[in-house]
């Protein structure tokens, strides 16, 4: 804790220089008589390999808004909890991405702002499900750049050489990770990771969860729903069997499983053909995607993990400019293409849906050319919870800590759903929200 | 980060012994110098240390409380008296995480000062060979940073890839946890310890030994009988840095987390502090929780000063 002070100097000047700046910057286009030949330079904070091209792309169009990319020093509620104390300092980028389940926070917190005035209609380009990620009270807060709908992917080879397909219901998956853990004790269909919060929202939220609903200004909180226990209480089976490893994602552990063929499936989403590089290089060609698998046989209905939004900020001086560039970058084909050969994202934006660029399979998947198609197809059937709560990173961080320790000490899941759903409560309660029951 | 402090600790110590009783100086004139010379370090000391301990102070009676409206906007931060202090000491988990810190305190510091002992003793032996390579080699692990220490330790213990049998011993059992986080943070400070005590064996009088020796005392008995004796107060200054050191147990658990679920993200109080400030977005809770853990530390220490020297005192 004390290594940063030099850091910290630095930051503390770089922001007086910063401010000083922007401080000449105001009284020079106070001072000039033609605004708009001013050249405006906006800020953009975003984590995504590959997000360089596109805004490359926007600043060689657009001469007048320049558009200086910069990577965050943490991810995540790293990032959303330093733009929420930076606000008062007034220091924050003027854009900035957002996962979906983290805008609440930021909006309660006033960090961003309504863009209405400066967006097109966006329901003509966006599916309501989409919207609904950005969209709350009538004001929207940002454009949704990407889906990622669950998707089950699954080692071909290995499935092939046990007779298996892959399982379209939970009762097939249940059934198939018993046949592979028999067929070989070391191998396993997948495993129950405590460490990713988001996987399990998206999980509940295709059995027809709603962690958080509203009416009016009033909150109910239900994650220890009858939707999600069932979720927990079906898991909880495959791991007391010892069918499914109750290992987390993301370890060392986990690759060197994935990798070795010890892992053979995986709940995943969209975006995972861009992590199995790093996960477990030597299987490229083996991993195909399917449809995660149903509750009841047919229902098409999926959850989503992951997906982001770019927002601006409260201490933006320009949100028109800012808000036209958002705009761009997740409504355009022309950025959506880029991001799409980029950063393999798959677009909220409908129109994009079936853009050329979308017809080559990511890298780690060449023998699924369609991979896209199911995409688009999952996409189309994706389920929500109706809204994220404002606090989502105290139920999320409570879920590791409940899940993993029901995991390590053998008690039952869905007694880690009443622990999230109580700190949950109380921690919006704390803070000031109005919470029914 | 705590080396720096003791360090100078240790440094203050010392010129306690060396400076001389009374000082007789000429009454000082008026005279900046003086000022001027300490003047940084009293500026630094106020900007880093007192400002942001006062300005945490003042955090910890606070409390972030949102507008109306669905979402909330709006939010300001109000008055919260102790409201803070009092959700930090109900809480179960701080008292949890309180226990699992003595837990890996117990096992941690009578294991360091056990072996920073036995190899100082070791070094110091006449019979021992090679003794500047293997003073380094049992020193370096202090130059290992605890992070990538932890790491380090974290591939050894998973199954996967562990060299040291973790396919068969489960080190990221219920049990076996607290031996794997003590063993990293008692690997990294074992070899600083040694450094300190064997500096105090060897500036015992030789002449002791030798009048030993014609005595006819062997090797073993000089070390247990009139080494270890004679370094008491070496061992009680390595025991309160050890103290201190488990008092500030974060970096190892905290990066051995992600590897399994047998850490939480509130396993230690260092670690929930955090997660309160950082993870949880309530810096006030946080604030809280530090205070109260700054009256512990502060008590400890005070309390193994006290009980060291009394134990130092009687054998002399």
């Amino acid at each position: 804790m004390k290594k940063p002070t030099l850091k910290h100097v630095g930051a503390a000047v770089g922001v007086f220089a910063a401010a000083a700046m922007a401080l000449t910057g105001c009284t020079a286009s106070n001072t000039s008589t033609a605004d708009s030949n001013q050249v405006v330079h906006l800020t953009f904070t975003n984590w995504d390999g590959g997000m360089q091209a596109a805004v490359d792309q926007w600043n060689k169009a657009n001469p007048k808004i320049q558009i200086t990319l910069n990577k965050p020093s943490g991810t995540g509620y790293t990032l959303y909890n330093k733009l929420i104390t930076n606000n008062k300092a007034g220091t924050n980028p003027d854009i900035t991405e957002v996962e979906y389940q983290a805008l609440p926070a930021l909006i309660s917190s006033n960090v961003v702002i309504p863009l209405d005035k400066y967006l097109p209609d966006l329901s003509k380009n966006f599916s309501k499900s989409s919207l609904s990620q950005v969209q709350f009270q009538g004001k929207t807060y940002g454009v949704p750049q990407n889906i990622c709908p669950m998707v089950f992917f699954y080692r071909k080879d290995v499935f092939d050489s046990l007779g298996l397909t892959a399982p379209t219901t939970w009762d097939e998956y249940a059934k198939d990770a018993a046949i592979i853990h028999a067929a070989n004790p070391k191998q396993y269909i997948g495993n129950f990771t405590s460490t990713d919060p988001g996987w399990f929202a998206g999980l509940a939220q295709q059995a027809g969860a709603n962690w958080w609903t509203t009416s009016g200004n009033t909150w109910t909180v239900g994650i220890n729903d009858a939707a999600t226990k069932k979720v927990a209480d079906y898991w909880q089976g495959l791991v007391t069997q010892g069918v499914v490893t109750p290992e987390p994602s993301w370890t060392p552990q986990w690759s060197t499983d994935m990798n070795s063929g010890n892992i053979v499936g995986w709940v995943g989403a969209q975006w995972a053909p861009n992590q199995f590089p790093s996960v477990a290089k030597d299987t490229a060609g083996k991993w195909v995607a399917a449809t995660l698998p149903a509750w009841t046989a047919g229902d098409a209905t999926v959850g989503i993990w992951g997906g982001e939004t770019e927002a601006v900020t409260a201490n933006s001086k320009y949100p028109a400019q800012a808000a036209k560039f958002v705009n761009w970058l997740n409504n355009s084909n022309e950025a959506m293409t880029t991001l799409i050969t980029q950063a393999q994202v798959f677009p909220a934006a409908t129109a994009a849906q079936s853009l050329p660029a979308l017809k080559t399979p990511p890298p780690f998947m060449p023998n699924q050319p369609d991979y896209n198609t199911l995409m688009a197809t999952a996409a189309k059937n994706v389920r929500t919870f109706q809204i994220w709560g404002p606090d989502a990173n105290v139920t999320f961080d409570s879920y590791s800590n409940a899940f993993a320790a029901a995991l390590q000490n053998k008690t039952p899941l869905s007694a880690a759903l009443d622990v999230m759903q109580s700190a949950t409560v109380t921690d919006m309660k704390k803070l000031g929200f109005k919470v029914a029951g | 980060m705590a080396i720096v402090e003791d360090e100078a600790a240790a440094r203050t110590s010392t010129a306690r012994v060396v400076a001389p009783p009374t000082a007789r100086r000429p009454k000082a004139r008026k005279s900046f110098l003086p000022v001027a010379l300490v003047a940084p370090a009293v500026v630094l000391l106020v900007l880093f240390t007192v400002a942001p301990a006062i300005y945490a102070l003042i955090l910890s009676f606070l409390q972030m409380k949102v507008g109306s409206g669905l979402l909330g906007g709006g939010a300001t931060e109000v008055f919260a008296g102790f409201a803070n202090y009092v959700t930090t000491l109900t809480s179960g988990e701080f008292w949890a995480g309180l226990g699992r810190m003595l837990i890996v305190a117990l096992i941690g510091v009578p294991a360091t000062i056990f072996f920073a002992t036995l190899f100082a003793l070791c070094l110091d032996a006449k019979r021992a060979r090679l003794v500047g390579f293997t003073r380094l080699a049992i020193f370096l692990p202090y130059a290992v940073p605890g992070v990538v220490a932890s790491l380090l330790w974290g591939f050894m213990y998973l199954p996967a890839t562990s060299p040291i049998g973790g396919q068969i011993i489960n080190y990221f059992g219920t049990t076996g946890i607290f031996f794997s986080v003590t063993n990293v943070a008692v690997w990294g400070v074992v070899g600083f310890n040694m450094v300190i005590l064997y500096t105090a064996v060897r500036s015992l009088p030789a002449d002791l030994f030798e009048a030993a020796e014609l005595d006819g005392a062997s090797e073993l008995q000089i070390a247990v009988r009139i080494k270890l004796p004679l370094i008491a107060p070496a061992i009680t200054m390595v025991a309160l840095f050890s103290v201190i050191g488990a008092l500030q147990l974060f970096n190892e658990p905290t990066t051995l987390k992600p590897l399994a679920n047998a850490i939480s993200s509130t396993w230690v109080p260092l670690m929930r502090v955090y997660t309160e400030a950082f993870v949880n977005n309530s810096i006030y809770e946080g604030a809280a929780s530090s205070f109260i853990l700054i009256i512990m530390t502060v008590s400890a220490t005070v309390l193994v000063n006290v009980v060291g020297r009394r134990i130092a005192g009687r054998q002399h």
